[in-house]
Order: C-alpha cells, then structure tokens, then sequence
C-alpha cells in the first residue's frame, strides 16, 4: 500500500517553482486517491532513519496537514475522513509515530510529536487509543534524555489538543508526576526541564483535581516557583509563563503563594532579561484582569453573585507593586513610538499599571502622584515621558472626584507641553494622555466638566496645530479630538466645538492629505475623528455637514479615476474608498436623522448611490463593507425612493451574499437587506425571489461562518415584516429551516461559554424571524398558513425557558414572539398557550423582570394571549 | 515550529493606535442602528396594535390592573405630567429617549385602571405638553406614544375629549401621507374618539379637514390601518348633517377602496368597512345611489352568508336594509325575483334567522320586512322561503323587539302595494296561513306591550285581518281575544283610535 515519497517530498521542497508546483499535485492526487495509503507513506518516510531529514520533516507536515484544517468544515471532513479509515492502517501509522519519538534526529521527533497530538485531539474523544498515554510514560524514566525530552513534548502537545474531560483522572496523575518531575532541579538535562515546563503549561488546565488537593498543589507551586530561578533564561521564561496561567486558572487557590510569587516576580522585573521580566508583569495584569471581573461581577451591590470570591492582592500588594510598575515607565525604548509592533518592559509597565488603577480605583492615586510630580519636569526626556504615561495611565478608574482638580492643574500644562517640548515620545504621550482625559472625564454624565467654554479654544487650537506635527504625535491629537467631540455627544442645540467646526474638519481633511498620512496610521485617524467630529455635531452646523457632501464625493471619485496601479497602490486605494465610504456613511446617517437636514441632502442622493455602485463595479470580486454600511443608511434616509437603485445594486447585493470568504461583508450585506426591507417595505417584493434564494443557500452552506447565520434568520423577519402575506410563497422552504435551527439550539447546553453566547445569538435570530412572520401576516386572510407551525414554536418558547440560560435579550424577543402568536393566530393559538408546558411561568417570570424592555413585551404578550384564549 | 518557544499572545498595550478600534466601533454602530430599527419596529407594531383594539374589543384583562387607590394614580399621573414637562425641556444626552419614557410612563398610567387619571393629566397641563411631542420631525416612538396618551384621553368624558381641541390640527396632520403608517393609525384612533363624541366636534374635525387624509387611510392593503381608519371614518361621518358622508363618497378612490376591502379582506377590517357603508347609506341619498349601482350587494350578500361573525353581520345587514330602503332601484332593478342574488340574499338572511342572536334576528326581519314592502313577487319569495316557518316562530317566542320587527314582515306580505289611490290590497292566502299557524298570539303580545307603535302594529293585524279570520275559523281563544282586543282598544288607543280612522 505504501509508496516511496521520499523525492517528491524533496521536490516539493524545490526552489524550482514548477518542480514544486509538480510535487504538489503528486501528492494531492496521492491524497486523493488512497488516503491509508498516503498516510501510511508519510508516517513511513518520518519514522525512517535512511530517509533525508528535510523529506522527513515535510511528511510529518503533510500529515499533519492531513489531520486538522483551519476552517472548521474542512477540519470536520478531516477528522471524519480519519475515522472512517481502517483500524490496522491507523494503527500502523500510529506505530510509526510513537517510534520516531525515540529518533536521534530532532526535527523528526518534534514533527511526530505534534502529529501524535493531533491523532490524539480526533481520536481520544471517540474513546480510541485507549493505551496512548500508558505507552508514553511506561518507561520514562529509563529512556534516553532525548526521548524523555520528546515524550514530554508530545505531553504539552496533546494536553494544548485535547479537551480535559476525555482524558481520565488517574492518566492526569501521571502526567503532572512525569511533567513535575521533568521540572525538578535535580533533572540534569536543561532541555527535559525546559519541555516539562512547557507541558506543565499546557497540562494546567488539567490540573483542576490536583490543585484541590493542598499537598498536590503546594507540590506544583513549589516546583514552579524553582523553576523561575534556573539558570537557563528560557526555563525561566516558561515558569513565569505557567505563573500567570495558573493566576487565572486558579486563583482562588493562589493567596498562600502570593508572598513569595510577589518576591520572584518583583526581582525579575528588576534584574532579569526582559522576555522574563515581561512575564512577571504580566502575572499581575493577569491578577488584575481576574479581580476586575470579580469586582464587576459583585455589581457594586457586594451580594456576592460571582463563584470566586475577591482577594484584593492588588490592593494588598499596592505599596510595593506601584513603585515596582512606576520604575519599568523610565525603561523606554528609542523611537517605540514609531514602531508598532513593539513591545517592551515600559510599555508593559504602564499598561499593567493602567490595570491596577481600574481594580483599586482611588488608591492609586497618591502613590503615583509623587512620581509624576518629582519627574514631569526634568531635563531627560524619559522622566517626563514615564511621567506623563503614568498620568495617563491611572485616568480610567479612580473617581472624577479625585482626578477632577488633578486634571484641571494638568490640563495647561499638557497643553504647553503638547505645544512646546522639543521630544517627539514626550509629545506622543501627552496627546495620548489628553485623549484619555476627554475620553474618561469629558461627557454629559460628569458633573463638574473638565471642558468649559473658557478652556475649549486653547484645546482644539493645540490640538489642531498638533496635527501638523510627526505622524505618530498627530495621529494622538486626533484620537484626542476624536474623544472630545465625544463627549459633547447629545449636548443639546449648542456645542462648544460649534465656533471651530469649519476649521477643524478643514484640519482634518488637509491631515488626510498628508504625505505621510500613511504613517502610524494617521489617514485612519483622521477620518474616524472627521466622522465623530460630523456626528456629534450639533444642528448649527448642519449646513457646514451638508457642504462636506460634495467634498468626499469629490475624493471618492478620484479614487475610481486611478488606473494600472501596483498590488500595494491598489490595496491603499482600496483602504481610502473604505474611509471615504465611511465617512459617507456617518454623513447620511446624520443628515438623514432629522427631515430638515434630509431634505437638504436628497439633492445628492443620485450622485452618492452611482459613486457607491462604481466602488462595487471598481472591486471586481468581492463587495466593499464599508460602502454596503453605507448604503444601508442611504436607503434608510432615502425610504420607499431607493426603488429606483434597486435594478442596478441588486447584483451587487447579491454578491454581497455571496462572498462567503469575507464573511463580514456577507454579514454587513445581510444588515442592509434588512435596511431596504424597511425602506422600501412593500416595494421590496420583486426582488424577494433572489434574496431568499441566496439567505437559503446562505444557511445551508457549511462553508459560511457561523456568526452570519444568526442575522440572517433576523432578515427572514425583516423581509416578511415589509412583504406581509405576500411571505406565503416562502413560508415552505423558510419554516423547516427555523425549525431546523431551532431544534439544534436546543441541543447546546452545558457548552463553554463562547458556544452559549452563540446559542443565544442564534436563538435570537430565529425568534426575530417568528416574530416578523407573524407580524408580517397578523389581519391577513392567510393567517392560518401559519397554524401548523405554531405547536413547534410554543415548543421552541418551552425549552428555551426550561434550558434556563436565556439572556435578556432573548428572553424579551421571546416573550415577543409568544405574544405575536396569539395577536396573530388568535384563538387558534389560545389552546396551544395554555396547554404549553411553561408559558405561564414565562410569562410571569417576564412580568416581574427588572428589565423595563422585557417587562412591556411581556405585559403586551399577556394582553394578547388573555385575548387570544378568550374569544 | 516545534524548537521555538510557545509565544503567550501579547497583551493589548494600553497606548494603542485607536483609529482602528474606532472604525470597528462605528460600524458596529451602524449595524447596530439597524438592530435598534428593527426593535422599534417589533415595538411599535405591537404597541399600536394593542391600542387598536384594546378599545374595539374592549376585554381588558383585569387582572393585569392593580387596583390602587384612584389618589395614589392620580399623585403617579402629575408627577409623571411633570416628568414629562422636565424632559420636554432638557436638550442633553438622551433628550428624545427621556421624552419617549416619560410619554411611556404616562401612557400606561393613562392606560392602567378602569377610571384613568384623565382629568388630572388635563389639569396638570398634558394637553399642550402631548401636542409638543406631536411637533413635526418626531421620532415616531415619540409620535406613537403622545398619540396614544391623546387617545386614552379622548376615550374619558365628553369634557375631557372636548379638551384635545388644540391637538386637533396636529393629529390630523400626522395621519397625512408623509407620516409611517402606525403613526398614522394611533393618530387616527385618537380622532375616531373625538369624532365618536358628538356634531360639534365632528364639525370641527371636519372643518380641519380630517376627511381626506382618513379616507386616503383606507386605500392601503395594511390592514389595521385601514380598521382603525374605517372605524374613525364611520364615527366622522355620523351625521346627522348628511354632508360628510356625501363628501366621501365623492372622493375619488373611496368606492374602489370599500368594494376591493369587503371584496378581499379579513373580517375585522370588513366590520369597520361594512359600518362607513352603514352610514353613508343610512344619511346619504347620493351615497346610496352610487353604492347600489356598483356590486357592493353582491359583496354584502356573500358576506352575509360566509361570516359567523355577529359583529360583522349586523353592519353588513344594516347596509343591506339601508340600500333597501333607500333606493327603490335596490328592489326594482337589483333584487328582481328570479334573480340569483335575490334567490342568495333570501338564503343569507334565513341563515341569519337562524342564528342564536337576537339583534341578529332582529335586525335580519328588518332587512327583511323591506324586502317584504316590495313587489307582489318578493312578497310570494319570501312567503314561499324557508324564511316563513321561522318567522312564525319567532312571531311566537321572540322577545318583544324581534317580534316586532316579524311582525312587519308579516304585515307587508299580507298587503300588496296599493293600486292606484285605493287601499292596499290583502293577500288572503298569505293571511290565512298566517291566522292558521298561530301567528295571533305573538300580534296579541304586540298589543299587550307598551310599546305603542307595535301595539298598533298588532291592532292592525287584528282589527284587518285577524278578526276576520277568527270568524271564520273559530279560533278557541276566540273569547280570550276579543276581550283583549278591547281592553287594549281602551287602554292604548281610546278616543285617538276613534280620530285615526
């Protein structure tokens, strides 16, 4: 059954293109063709010691490859493919695989570790390969150090691959004691340390039985601790890193650590090297992540609603942590701020030190206070960078009682800095920190403002002058303007920034057409603030909005004029229509939000729709997000008079369906179908027929992420809601899919909480369709098409209330929809409600929801069904 | 891969360029702003279509109201009045969904008990404060909330409906065109309770110029609009000045849109249709004229004899018997004997006889007896139909006002149409089978109620043919009557019986 690979695994190595190329398709066709076969090749080629090591390595890859995808339906057909094989072909290749693990050659020995591991991940689920981790650790402790090291590779590998509750406990046990013991100082070999490091990472979220037991764990944290003292920086690094793992799996279980924990961490940032050192600041970010959610869990109301009680080992730790945080602001690097991708102990320092002041609150301040005080004047640029930093650092989380006076000092002296100082790191800062001012202490909810109409002038003309300055610093002056605007979002009839509104967005637009504008992402800056700017604007300066119309349109078009422009040109190309698109759409949304501004802006209607669909024309193949958002709130302004775009963006829409690749353009495409279902409500009928069709393909490919599925289902409500009974035709295919939905929703429970949040997505999206149905066809002579769906739909409502983890958005649309059934189906619907097994409870755990939204629905459903089981 | 590190995924640090989290904020917000649409859509439909028919129907459920002391509601409705004036006044954050809440609250104390707090709202200044809400370029959940608190309102005394005068204009301007359709029909609703009030208001309804755009509602397929505009309309129209009903069926459209309603449409919205052609038939000669030319009979006819419905039937047959009555084209060119429809018309009001209602009856002999005063042809239609037995039974064991009503159908068929300037004729063989199937005792009630028309109804059923046949036939309660009778010629009729004839 085997073939001989060797050469074209060589070849597919190939620096010649059309070798590879060739080699390639040689071994698709192979795959293809005799899948054991091919397997059973490549685990060959990887176990044989004659075999050249690059051929070797290459076939553990493939094999790999062959495994496990990346998308979630391609990995569903592998593992199925996988099992379906015959049981002596796996069980040979397993063979292979666990020899080669005894392999002199490293890279052969890793590469089958990892694939072990993904035999593992399909086949420990389905109860197979029963003797796996008995046969890996059987002889441990007599292998050579090389096997050791691999063995406890593959350990780290299959713990990362496999779901804890598939492996039994006594295996765990013998795992943790091969691994712990790997650890140990008295282990000689520095790379068996470093690989039980690694396993013990993986091999934590094992461990739940383990650190229960006192001694177990006492025995783990001892090791651990150890472990972050070894010579080898690497070891230490890995220690560090099980440190904060175990901070967040565990740490109820922590507090009699965290002594001596902070002792090592403190010294590592102190001394060690910073792969290290960043570690050790990150298990207290960690440590703060944990205790903000615990404290936001209490509510403020300190019921104590959350399973894990608070520690406060911040707020203990608080003397010694702050200075420790304080000293690492002073370790910046040259130009970091030039640099994004950058990552070092100052900006760790800070961004944990902006943790801790979310999870103490006031405290922090005074311990900060000194060091900004003794620092922000000094000649080194760094004293006065950390110093800012660690102002804007400490500005979300203490009260605006006590930042309120501090800020108002800092205020004028940011702003001369801002203006003044001759550090590039010193400006970028202070524009950052003043960003941060606007956007936790600036707003309609704070009472005494920090912005008054005195300060106001000096702000946005600093600000705007900033613009000017290097890309990185103007690009924080407009995210600064970009919060300010904010918080004078909703003010009433008059802003302050009305005076300056002309010149700042004329500001603005002169940064977009910066030369550098394509730094430090300063284009996008710029127009994300001219949108908020635009949106938080006020009627006064409607006009002013109005006249930007006929400029973005003017910029838009000279995209479409650039012709024969390089992949990199095009993809910046692509970028600005994006912006600009945008920057249209927050436009529209603001004009059309009220019918004097709307009326000013239909004039530009036509033009801005042919400019939308030339950007689609212009993309041959996939649809722009940007300029469908758009055009959602183009129809929305627009009303039943976006009729007359529909013969021309309709094939777009419909590639926007369709691209099932970006999955987000499908879903944005999904929203508008839903926008011009109300824009247009009966008129959108002609083009139902297409749109169906493609949400119906839509829902039954598996090719399509999952996320897009929900809002669909909502857009079956939307369209039925516009077309009324005129839904009838699609009644037959749209029913059976919700019902499909609904039944596989039902079967969730007990599922992580990223899996729980999707279900109620999906629910949501299936109950908004229900919901749209029957209001769609509620007063039409063809109500009782609907009666034989009814019975699945009280049905749907029980098990959704019985699963008991509904959340509120659910429940309201629930409750909705039980009352549109009984508005709609009338006393055909009374017998079903009463005999339904819980919605009375429903009903009346919804009547007495704080959740004024769900308590309406509930008392309008209650009103329903009495009338329902009435007449 | 495998030799390298596992790289821990780096925090987000907490300097961050933010131009690219903005624009995932802002298209989340414009997703969302969809979401939000289709909420307030789900909302409003509902919330409009509650208030549609929580008045029509009027079950309300009783148990949902607590029952609080009329003092602690009417301190809740000030404060809520003055809630409202407070977040009229405020221009920040939040201004419109402030404005919508306290509309909200005050919506649902206005709507909570059987005695609403209308004439503290009244007093604490609601009115002009709702009419401020109802300014134009509202959003509609504002619009939809002020409308129903209006409504509520005009559904107290008549002092208190009297009080939304100066809202008129403003609610009257918001069922126009431009406005969303449950904006739309909430306005309408509340002007169907002002119209439903009395002429003065109707008047000044009318002067504003609700008809037009009330009419224009009903030209839509939506169905809960056109009811509520059909139900507002037929209070608008009530007369009993008949220019209002003359002037909508002059507008075009109007016929088109009643005849394609009851032609398509469920029952709900055919009652409030079947009730605007009540009146327009009832006041409007022209009207009637118009109506009974077009295939609305054919129409009220199929209705008549597919519903179940008691409050779909009753307007239907009032029409029916008003385009009777009303033009003698109905009887001499539409209802011709021999004609199916008039074959179908017969057949629908049996069913109708049969039914366990007694306005239905009531209403049906009615119908009935005009078709009964027609020509010798209808009268042996009719007495040849399954109508007859049931008549007679009715004539029987009928309470006092169907009887009544019986009792002219069986007057008409025993009288043809006078030919010439001489006395109506009798038709003997009608009338002896009447005599013979015991038709005397139930005329014999008639006589004995207090009810003097009908009494003379009876009277004259005895005094032209009844004694004649009871000579003839020596009826057993001979003596029975005959002392009756003259008890009863004393008591009702004295010496005006004398003068009458």
């Amino acid at each position: 059954m085997a073939m001989e690979v060797t050469q074209i695994l060589l070849n597919a190595q190939s620096v010649d293109g059309s070798v590879r190329k060739h080699a390639e398709e040689s071994l698709k066709r192979f795959q293809e063709e005799n899948l054991a076969g091919f397997l059973l090749s490549l685990s060959g080629e990887l176990s044989s010691e004659e075999k050249p090591v690059d051929s070797r390595k290459l076939a553990g890859l493939v094999l790999k490859n062959a495994l496990d995808a990346k998308e979630q339906h391609r990995k569903f057909e592998l593992v199925q493919r996988w099992l379906s094989l015959d049981v002596g072909a796996k069980t040979q290749i397993k063979t292979c695989l666990l020899q080669t693990l005894s392999s002199p050659v490293h890279e052969a020995r890793s590469t089958a570790s990892q694939v072990i591991a993904k035999v593992a991940g399909i086949e420990l689920p389905h109860k197979q390969w029963p003797e796996l981790i008995g046969s890996l650790l059987s002889n441990i402790h007599q292998v050579p150090v090389h096997v050791k090291q691999a063995t406890l590779e593959t350990l780290g590998y299959m713990c990362e691959e496999v779901s804890p509750d598939v492996v039994e406990q006594e295996h765990v046990n013998k795992i943790l004691t091969a691994v712990v013991q790997g650890m140990n100082p008295s282990e000689s070999s520095n790379d068996v340390r470093l690989a039980a490091t690694h396993a013990l990472y993986n091999a934590l979220s094992f461990a739940q039985a383990n650190f229960s037991n006192d001694m177990e764990r006492d025995y783990i944290m001892k090791v651990v601790c150890e472990a972050t003292l070894s010579p080898e920086l690497k070891i230490r690094q890995a220690a560090f890193e099980c440190l904060v793992s175990i901070s967040s799996s565990y740490y109820e279980k922590i507090a009699p650590y965290m002594q001596d924990i902070f002792n090592i961490t403190a010294k590592a940032v102190k001394e060690d090297a910073e792969p290290v050192a960043l570690q050790a600041i990150e298990f207290w970010s960690s440590i703060c992540d944990e205790e903000i959610d615990i404290l936001e869990d209490y509510g403020g109301d300190f019921s104590g609603d959350s399973d894990v009680p608070c520690f406060y080992f911040i707020k203990q730790a608080l003397p010694a942590l702050v200075p420790m945080l304080l000293e690492t602001l002073l370790k910046q690097e040259e130009d970091q701020d030039q640099d994004e991708g950058v990552w070092n102990l100052a900006m760790a320092g800070g961004t944990c030190l902006g943790l801790v002041a979310r999870t103490v609150g006031d405290e922090i301040v005074p311990l900060v206070m000194p060091f900004i005080e003794e620092n922000i004047t000094k000649p080194d640029w760094r004293q006065r960078e950390g110093a800012t930093y660690a102002f804007g650092s400490i500005l979300e989380g203490p009260s605006p009682d006590k930042l309120t006076s501090l800020v108002n000092v800092a205020l004028n002296f940011m702003l001369t800095a801002l203006t003044n100082d001759p550090n590039n790191h010193v400006k970028d800062t202070t524009a950052w920190t003043l960003g941060r001012i606007f956007e936790f202490l600036h707003g309609s909810t704070m009472e005494t403002p920090i912005i008054t109409q005195a300060n106001c002038p000096q702000i946005i003309t600093v600000l705007l002058q900033s613009m000017k300055d290097a890309p990185n610093v103007a690009e924080k002056a407009c995210v600064a303007l970009y919060f300010l605007a904010q918080g004078f979002d909703d003010i009433g009839q008059t802003s302050p920034m009305t005076p300056y509104f002309q010149e700042t967005v004329q500001s603005l637009l002169s940064v977009t057409h910066r030369e550098d504008a394509g730094e430090s992402r300063l284009r996008t800056a710029a127009y994300e603030t001219l949108n908020e700017v635009v949106r938080c604007s006020t009627d006064e300066t409607a006009a002013m909005v109005l006249q930007l119309v006929p400029v973005i349109m003017m910029e838009l078009h000279k995209t479409l004029e650039e012709h024969n422009l390089s992949s990199d040109e095009r993809q910046k190309q692509n970028e600005l229509q994006g912006l600009l698109c945008g920057c249209l759409q927050v436009i529209i949304q603001k004009l059309g939000s009220s019918e004097q501004t709307k009326y000013g802006f239909m004039q530009y209607a036509d033009q801005i729709m042919n400019l939308f669909l030339r950007v689609f024309a212009f993309r041959s193949a996939t649809v722009h997000e940007e300029a469908m958002l758009a055009i959602g709130a183009l129809a929305y302004s627009t009303g039943p008079d976006f009729a007359k775009y529909m013969p021309e963006f309709y094939k777009y829409l419909e590639m926007g369906l369709q691209n099932f690749e970006e999955y987000q353009v499908c879903a944005v495409t999904v929203g508008v179908v839903g926008d011009i279902c109300r824009a247009l409500d009966e008129k959108v009928l002609p083009w139902c027929d297409g749109i169906m069709t493609q949400l119906l393909k839509d829902l039954s490919s598996n090719q399509l992420h999952r996320s897009v599925k929900p809002p669909i289902f909502s857009c079956f409500g939307d369209i039925a809601l516009a077309i009324g009974d005129n839904f009838e035709k699609y009644l037959m295919y749209a029913m059976p899919m919700l019902q499909s939905a609904a039944e596989l929703s039902a079967h969730t429970s007990s599922a992580d909480d990223e899996m729980l949040e999707y279900t109620n997505l999906l629910r949501n999206g299936i109950l908004e369709a229900y919901s749209g149905i029957f209001q769609g066809f509620k007063n039409s002579p063809k109500t009782q098409l609907l009666i034989p769906y009814a019975p699945h739909i009280v049905q749907f409502l029980d098990m959704i209330y019985m699963e008991k983890d509904m959340d509120d958005v659910v429940m309201k649309t629930a409750i909705g929809v039980l009352g549109d059934l009984a508005d709609t189906l009338g006393n055909n619907a009374g017998p079903l409600i009463q005999q339904s097994l819980s919605s009375k409870d429903f009903l009346n755990e919804c009547l007495s929801s704080d959740d004024h939204l769900i308590k309406e629905s509930a008392e309008w459903a209650k009103l329903a069904i009495s009338r329902a089981i009435s007449t | 891969m495998a030799d390298e590190s596992t790289a821990t995924p780096r925090r987000d640090p907490i300097k961050n360029p933010v131009g690219i989290t903005a624009a995932q904020r802002r298209r989340q917000n414009a997703v969302s702003v969809g979401k939000e649409r289709r909420e307030a859509l789900f909302r409003t439909k509902r919330l409009c279509r509650v208030g549609v028919s929580s008045d029509m129907d009027a079950p309300v459920d009783s148990d949902m109201m607590i029952e609080e002391e009329q003092s602690i509601l009417e301190a809740q409705t000030s404060s809520a009045v003055e809630e409202l004036k407070i977040a009229i006044a405020f221009q920040g954050k939040g201004a419109v969904q402030k404005k919508v809440n306290a509309l909200r609250d005050l919506r649902r104390l206005l709507s909570r008990s059987e005695f609403p707090p209308i004439e503290t709202a009244i007093t604490c200044g609601a009115i002009p404060l709702l009419a401020q809400c109802l300014s134009f370029g509202s959003q509609d959940e504002q619009l939809l909330e002020a409308a129903w608190c209006l409504t509520n309102i005009a559904a107290g005394r008549p002092e208190e409906t009297r009080a939304l005068l100066p809202a008129l204009p403003l609610l009257i301007a918001h069922i126009g065109e431009k406005s969303s359709m449950l904006v739309a029909e909430q306005c309408a609703w509340a002007l169907g309770n002002v119209a439903g009030e009395g002429e003065d208001l109707r008047h000044i309804l009318l002067s504003q110029g609700a008809l037009l755009p009330l009419a224009k509602m009903m030209f839509p397929n939506k169905g809960s609009t056109v009811r509520t505009a059909g139900w507002a309309l037929s209070n608008l129209i009530k007369g009993p000045d008949p220019k209002a009903a003359t002037e909508l069926i002059k507008i075009d459209g109007v016929v088109e849109a009643i005849l394609r309603h009851l032609r398509k449409s469920d029952e709900e919205l055919v009652t409030e249709i079947a009730w605007v052609v009540v009146y327009l038939s009832a006041l409007s000669p022209v009207a009637t004229s118009v109506l009974v030319k077009t295939d609305l009979l054919q129409l009220l006819v199929e209705r008549l004899a597919t519903s179940n419905s008691l409050q779909l039937l009753i307007p239907v047959l009032r029409s029916l018997g008003n385009l009777i009555a009303g033009d003698t084209y109905t009887t001499n060119a539409v209802l011709v004997p021999g004609h199916e429809l008039t074959d179908n018309i017969i057949l629908a009001l049996v069913k109708c006889l049969k039914s366990e209602h007694r306005v239905l009856k009531k209403e049906t002999a009615w119908v009935l007896s005009n078709i009964a005063a027609g020509s010798v042809g209808h009268k042996h239609l009719i007495y040849k139909s399954e109508a007859m037995p049931l008549l007679i039974q009715l004539l029987k064991t009928a309470p006092f006002d169907i009887k009544k009503e019986v009792a002219y159908v069986v007057g008409n068929l025993c009288v043809a149409p006078a030919e010439g300037s001489g006395r109506p004729i009798l038709i003997f063989d009608h009338l002896v089978s009447f005599v013979r199937n015991g038709c005397l005792r139930g005329f014999i009630d008639l006589v004995r109620s207090a009810d003097i028309e009908a009494a003379r109804l009876g009277l004259q059923f005895m005094e032209l043919d009844g004694i004649d046949a009871m000579e003839r036939f020596q009826f057993h309660e001979n003596e029975d009557l005959r002392n009756m009778a003259n008890q009863l010629v004393d008591k009702y009729f004295g010496e005006d019986y004398g003068l009458d004839s």
